[in-house]
């Protein structure tokens, strides 16, 4: 009988280690993938449902044997597609001016601190909204902990594009902000 | 301009080949300027962090409404204590005589913690199995669920009124830190 129990055990067991692999990713990128998607300009509401669709597919794509090479970028791009999908403006999160969140930060700070920082960080928006979208895109995932490689796996460009592409959009804040 | 200027960043983020990031750190022992250049551009990705963490942060959590804040913060501290008084114990039992609201211990409130989410100089190329290993869960290890009427003197609480309560416990027992939502 031990013939039968293959074709059984076999993919009972790829399932269990899909399983878990997608469990620990979701708890490791849960919270990075939902900052990406509302930096990118999506509702915490759509961002929720984005993240979780994105699990969805990837539970799917690794339990019916994808790859499970490189799913931090997978999981990105499935992410960032389904934000497009949605017609989600890129510049609404970056386009609205910030002062609420950042009042509630300084709250503790004396009040020539929370002016000096409120003003650095007026001035750090400014110069993040005149970046190119493409620039915006390479730092926000590179703030999301991704490689270069993975970067350019998400918004289908060259590793050494990505290194170029970050490379300028860092100078450039460095300059605007006088840091 | 310095010759190395083009690879700073790459070298900040580890991904330039071993050979040249041993080059850039050589060059950087003896370029006060590139050093310069190093630390604006760390700080500044930092900054760029801290930005997209707030952008994030839903904006109805940024500030809870005062009056709800100090009726919530008050019983948090009061399920606080209730959780130390039911330590020892194996399975939780209500209270009988629910901890007055007026006398729960005075805590820090942190309304919206600042979690640390990006850190540059990123660490070297962690592979995944490393990363995996490094993981510890965001999930609070303990979860206890404690009706509303067992703390409150009825009517005092709307009903189907309930918050979710974070609480950090030190080392030594001591409550570091408490999160509160609706």
């Amino acid at each position: 009988m031990s013939g039968d129990s293959v074709p059984f055990a076999l993919p009972l067991s790829r399932f269990e280690v899909s399983d878990r692999e997608a469990d620990t990713l979701f708890r490791e990128l849960r919270k990075p993938l939902l900052r990406y998607l509302v930096c990118l300009g999506l509702s915490h509401d759509e961002a929720q449902d984005v993240v979780q669709d994105a699990f969805l597919s990837l539970h799917r794509h690794l339990s019916s044997g994808g790859s499970a090479e490189n799913t931090r970028g997978w999981l990105f791009r499935v992410a960032r597609n389904q934000a497009r999908n949605r017609q989600t403006s890129y510049d609404r999160r970056f386009g609205a001016p910030l002062e609420t969140g950042i009042d509630a930060q300084l709250d503790e700070a004396t009040p020539e601190q929370a002016l000096l920082e409120k003003e650095k960080f007026r001035r750090l928006g400014d110069a993040i909204r005149s970046l190119p979208a493409s620039e915006r895109e390479c730092l926000l995932l590179r703030a999301s902990g991704l490689r270069y490689r993975e970067i350019g796996e998400v918004l289908g460009i060259a590793t050494s594009t990505v290194a170029d592409t970050v490379d300028r959009a860092i100078k450039k804040l460095a300059e605007k902000c006088h840091v | 301009m310095c010759e190395y200027s083009n690879k700073l960043i790459a070298w900040l983020d580890h991904e330039l080949p071993d050979d040249e990031a041993a080059g850039v750190e050589r060059h950087l022992q003896t370029c006060a300027e590139c050093r310069g250049q190093v630390g604006s551009y760390e700080e500044v990705s930092s900054a760029f962090a801290a930005y997209c963490q707030r952008a994030a942060v839903p904006i109805k959590r940024r500030r809870p409404p005062v009056l709800a804040s100090l009726g919530i913060s008050a019983g948090v501290a009061a399920s606080v204590a209730l959780w130390f008084a039911l330590r020892p114990a194996a399975v939780p039992q209500l209270p009988l005589h629910p901890p007055p609201v007026a006398s729960a211990p005075a805590m820090a409130f942190q309304a919206t913690p600042a979690a640390p989410w990006v850190v540059h100089r990123r660490p070297a190329a962690p592979p995944a199995a490393t990363q995996e290993a490094a993981w510890r869960p965001s999930e609070p290890a303990i979860q206890i669920a404690i009706p509303a009427e067992a703390m409150f003197p009825p009517g005092a609480v709307p009903a189907g009124f309930s918050f979710i309560a974070d609480v950090s416990i030190a080392a030594d027992g001591s409550p570091q830190a408490l999160r509160v939502w609706p």
